[in-house]
């Protein structure tokens, strides 16, 4: 049955037809109470999204967010002291109504140019701050923006600040020729002082980061992160697609990709940014005050020598099958059990970023230290997305990247161990399996800091020696440590790999072998059934011990670093 | 004065509003979603906007689209109805920035009350008893189970913001608390995106008691006497009495006293519901004060003559209240059943489809609220309840006769409804004696499912 038009409507005399509520205004939605997301196309209250985090209550996308309001969702309550506000306007090249629109758009905006810059405090702790703004001629570096970035910086590198910008940019002011392209090299020499002068320079990207901005001062943050779903790429994709007349692939140049493909630290969702810039800084605070090791010192370190001596005779490919066991404790064990407000950091800022090879910085009592793990999993999804432990070049990379960071704020670098190889695969010859060990090696036996290696289950040969050219090494009662695995060595050498468990005894790879050749410096006994739950004791003697290694060593100069160093290996 | 207004609702409240603004000469409008293209209140309204698809959060939960319906259709107030958007405050909110009158009250009353825990706080400074319970918000079981301790068990777990019985668990004991709690929380968490939750003492075996006020924008508030809605599956309202057989004229006087100086705490305006708890020795705890029209307001209606639906109009257009505390007399007994499309015997699993054929009772002291025709397919996005089916008469006893005998009539082909299972608690020997708590169904449940077959 269909109701259309089945019932009577009101008749309603004709005076109250037209007759609208008088003096009372009428009902209307205020201007710029509801806006339309230009992602999804809904209708929203603005200001709604604006109250938070400029986030579509509808569709999650994120909008741009004008610079004024970024320095407030990022600092401290009333702690921003903008610098240079006020810039005379600049036409280098006479362009035709550059001026009007400068002036226009400084009305509108309220902004004097592109990017305002000043100091801030996070979580009390004081940074540069530059925040480009896309309102503004899509933020392009015409010269002031880069001028005023680089005062920025070159008056964080006296005051010793660290630096914080926030880039998005359509890239170079077309108005303004080639002084425009001059401000690429004038922000990233500013930044190279800053640098040097051993300061941290921490870049987030946010949509969109392109053209000139992303070939300066964007892509040189020792620490750069980016906002979901931002678009951060050299090229346009536009361009790119006129170029090369193929339709790009979703999700091209986006964040999420160039994390992907190793160019990002991590990708930061808006809500957690500040947390996460806090921690940062956190980690790079100068000369933190480090509180002596626990007293418990002499008795312990005599008690576990005695435990040393306690470990059983067991077989050697006993204990290589123990060292292989799924249920051990893995990489990200240890760095939650022995490390705190870690911060990851991903890639290698060449080609990828490797998840056999989990590296970052944290803080082992009250110091910041760069953690660098191999990781193989806890599950066979895991195992799959960690490729069983074997690092790729891009791993290997990563952490010389790390390494080398560390070096620069005077950081030791810890590495737990345990990888049955490096990955043995076209794609890893492709990319130079062999040159990423080398230069690992090359580069570790002179890094200025302290270097720690804990092989926590398999150290397999080049793929492990990569992150253990250190001061010390140090093992597990059953981690293994060898030129080959034992299957390989047994084929190798008697073209049998069945005779693995013979080959084991013969390799002397266990810990108990290699510290009596000198290899290794000490070894931790290991519970009975050992697991991520009962490795606590363990790791509670492994960190007193970490912790007086890096009072030690932390005392010694970079040069007597080095050579005890060179010293370690030239021996052997 | 109110001229066009919009009713941001659908199913019956839609069309019982609507008619009130027929007999009012206000001009309606209604929004639909896709799925209720065919609906009854689409049909019968001056004028109907499709304001999107099925999906609640795309339709009757969006502000921005119902705003938008409003300015193009030229309305100049929203009735809100019950459930969807009748008790959010940013909504009202919006209403107000956007000259829109808002029939209900004001947007910070709602935000007030909306708050459980600041409501209690209010009530309980303005001298109205309420349960003991956590003043501040708990947050992890660890806390909350120190509290229970102090409340001493059994405790209810309750969603600050909750509502509809989502986010509430009993406890009896500190093992049962974990669990109940995170339960609880997890609820309310995916529910209202808040996992604010309190603890209060469990009063045992209670009637639902609740009072109905209006108050003017001058400070008039009266209360219209209460309902009974002990009769409860899962915190949902089955049955609706007025007046209650547990109340004597000076309970009734002093509770309703009560509500009204509850509603003047709160500086209420419009009508507005405040549940009480009543134990067995007659003491009353305040509970919650509803912002909207509930959906068993026309047993008030039966028993005090007043039209609710059209008062709320008068009062949204700053007219003063008609009548004043004095002019107010219940008269006979009203009892309500809802009639939702659900299968009891399937764990009252919700019958959606579509109505073959059907016939209603009536007659004198019968009314029938109900958004359904013969014809009619009831989509499977919404709430089940189809209609409402109220009596009046002179007394309990020949009202529950009355009821009895109209719900023997209601037939309703093509799908499953409960008025089997509402026709066999109306013979509960039980209900007949008035002897009825809120635990009512969970005790007497089987009993009425056996008698079913």
């Amino acid at each position: 049955m269909k109701l259309d038009n089945m019932f009577k409507k009101n008749r309603l005399p004709e005076s109250r037809k037209t007759v609208r509520r008088k003096g009372a205004s009428r009902p209307e939605v205020p201007e710029g109470l509801l806006k339309k997301c230009n992602m999804c196309g809904s209708a929203i209250i603005a200001e709604e999204a604006k109250k938070g985090y400029y986030i579509c209550p509808k569709c999650g996308g994120y909008f741009r967010v004008p610079a004024y309001v970024r320095v407030e969702m990022i600092a401290d309550k009333n702690t921003f002291e903008e610098w240079d506000k006020e810039y005379p306007i600049r036409n280098p090249m006479e362009y035709k109504g550059y001026e009007e629109k400068i002036r226009d758009l400084q009305e509108k905006t309220g902004l004097n140019e592109a990017v305002i810059t000043g100091k801030i405090r996070i979580d009390g702790m004081e940074a540069a701050i530059g925040v480009c703004d896309g309102r503004f001629l899509m933020a392009s570096m015409g010269g002031i923006v880069g001028e005023k970035i680089a005062r920025a910086v070159e008056r964080a590198t006296k005051e010793e600040l660290p630096v914080i910008l926030f880039a998005c940019s359509g890239g170079a002011r077309m108005q303004e020729g080639i002084t425009s392209l001059m401000q690429m090299a004038k922000t990233s020499a500013a930044l190279k002082r800053h640098s040097d002068a051993g300061l941290l320079y921490i870049s987030v990207l946010t949509d969109p980061t392109t053209g000139g901005v992303t070939a300066s001062f964007a892509m040189l943050g020792d620490i750069i992160l980016a906002e979901p779903g931002a678009l951060i790429g050299f090229a346009g994709p536009r361009v790119i697609e006129q170029t090369i007349r193929q339709k790009l692939p979703k999700g091209f140049q986006r964040a999420e990709f160039l994390l992907e493909h190793g160019f990002l630290d991590d990708v930061v969702s808006r809500e957690q940014l500040r947390e996460r810039l806090s921690a940062i800084l956190k980690l790079h605070v100068k000369c933190p005050q480090v509180e002596a090791a626990e007293k418990e010192t002499e008795n312990e370190s005599r008690k576990k020598e005695i435990m040393a001596v306690k470990i059983q005779k067991a077989d050697a490919w006993e204990r290589v099958q123990i060292s292989r066991r799924k249920d051990r404790p893995v990489g990200s064990d240890y760095l939650q059990m022995l490390f705190s407000d870690f911060v990851e950091l991903h890639g290698d800022r060449l080609f990828g970023d490797d998840s056999a090879v989990k590296g970052g910085i944290a803080f082992i009592n009250g110091r910041a230290v760069t953690v660098i793990t191999q990781e193989k999993g806890k599950d066979t999804r895991e195992n799959i997305r960690c490729n069983f432990g074997m690092p790729k070049p891009e791993g290997y990379r990563k952490a010389l990247r790390l390494m080398k960071q560390a070096e620069k704020f005077k950081r030791p670098v810890i590495c737990i161990i345990d990888t049955p190889g490096a990955f043995c695969g076209i794609e890893a010859e492709e990319r130079g399996q062999g040159e990423a060990i080398a230069r690992n090696i090359y580069e570790m036996s002179a890094l200025k800091v302290p270097v720690l290696s804990i092989v926590i289950g398999e150290g397999g040969s080049g793929g492990a020696l990569a992150l253990a050219t250190a001061d010390e090494v140090w093992m597990l009662e059953n981690a293994v440590y060898s030129i080959l695995s034992p299957e390989g060595f047994a084929s190798i050498l008697w073209k049998d790999s069945t005779r693995a468990k013979e080959a084991a005894r013969v390799m002397k790879l266990t810990a108990q072998d290699l510290l009596e050749r000198g290899v290794i410096e000490r070894i931790f006994p290991e519970p009975e059934n050992f697991r991520a739950e009962t490795m606590e004791n363990l790791t509670k003697d492994m960190k007193t011990e970490i912790i007086k290694f890096i009072e030690k060593n932390c005392k010694k100069l970079p040069e007597e670093l080095t050579e005890q160093r060179y010293r370690r290996f030239r021996r052997l | 004065m109110i001229k066009r207004l919009l009713i941001a609702n659908r199913g019956e409240i839609a069309v019982r509003i609507i008619r009130a603004c027929r007999e009012m000469g206000i001009e309606t409008v209604a929004v639909y979603s896709k799925a209720d293209k065919d609906a009854l209140h689409t049909k019968l309204a001056d004028q109907s906007v499709c304001i999107g698809p099925a999906p609640l959060s795309e339709s009757y939960l969006s502000m921005e689209r119902i705003i938008s319906a409003t300015i193009v259709s030229g309305a100049d107030a929203i009735h809100p109805g019950f459930g969807f958007l009748s008790e959010n405050s940013k909504f009202a909110e919006l209403c107000e920035k956007c000259n829109i009158i808002f029939v209900g009250p004001p947007a910070e009353v709602i935000a007030k009350l909306g708050d459980k825990q600041a409501a209690r706080n209010t009530m309980a400074e303005a001298n109205i008893p309420v349960i003991p319970g956590t003043t501040r918000a708990v947050y992890d079981v660890q806390s909350g189970k120190k509290a229970a301790q102090e409340i001493g068990y059994p405790v209810m777990i309750k969603a600050v913001l909750g509502g509809g019985g989502k986010g509430m668990r009993s406890a009896e004991t500190p093992e049962e608390f974990e669990q109940n709690f995170i339960t609880a929380q997890k609820e309310a968490a995916n529910a209202f995106g808040d996992n604010a939750m309190y603890v209060e003492h469990f009063v045992m075996h209670p009637r639902h008691i609740e009072f109905q006020i209006l108050a003017d924008k001058y400070g008039n508030v009266v209360h219209l006497g209460e309902r009974d809605c002990s009769i409860q599956r899962n915190h949902q309202k089955l049955i609706e009495e007025s007046p209650s057989s547990a109340l004597t004229p000076e309970l009734r006087n002093k509770m309703g006293k009560a509500a009204v100086r509850a509603a003047k705490a709160a500086g209420y305006i419009n009508a507005g519901t405040i549940e009480f708890l009543l134990d067995e020795n007659r003491n009353f705890y305040f509970m919650e004060m509803n912002t909207r029209i509930q959906v068993e307001h026309p047993v008030t209606e039966c028993v005090t003559g007043i039209d609710l639906v059209k008062a709320q109009i008068q009062i949204a257009s700053g007219d003063v209240l008609e009548f004043s505390q004095k002019d107010i007399h219940l008269s006979g007994h009203a009892i309500e059943c809802r009639i939702n499309a659900e299968n009891p015997q399937e764990d009252f699993r919700p019958c959606p489809g579509t109505i073959q054929d059907m016939y209603l009772p009536g007659g004198k002291g019968v009314r029938i609220d109900s958004a359904i025709y013969a014809g009619y397919t009831i989509p499977p996005y919404y709430d089940s309840m189809i209609a409402k089916l109220i009596v009046w008469d002179e007394n309990r006893e020949e009202a529950v006769h009355k009821m009895q005998s109209a719900l023997g009539e209601v037939v309703i082909e093509g799908i499953t409804t409960n008025v089997d299972y509402q026709y066999e608690i109306l013979h509960n020997r039980k209900f007949l004696n008035g002897d009825v708590n809120i635990d009512f169904i969970e005790e007497n449940g089987k009993v009425i499912l056996q008698n079913l077959e």
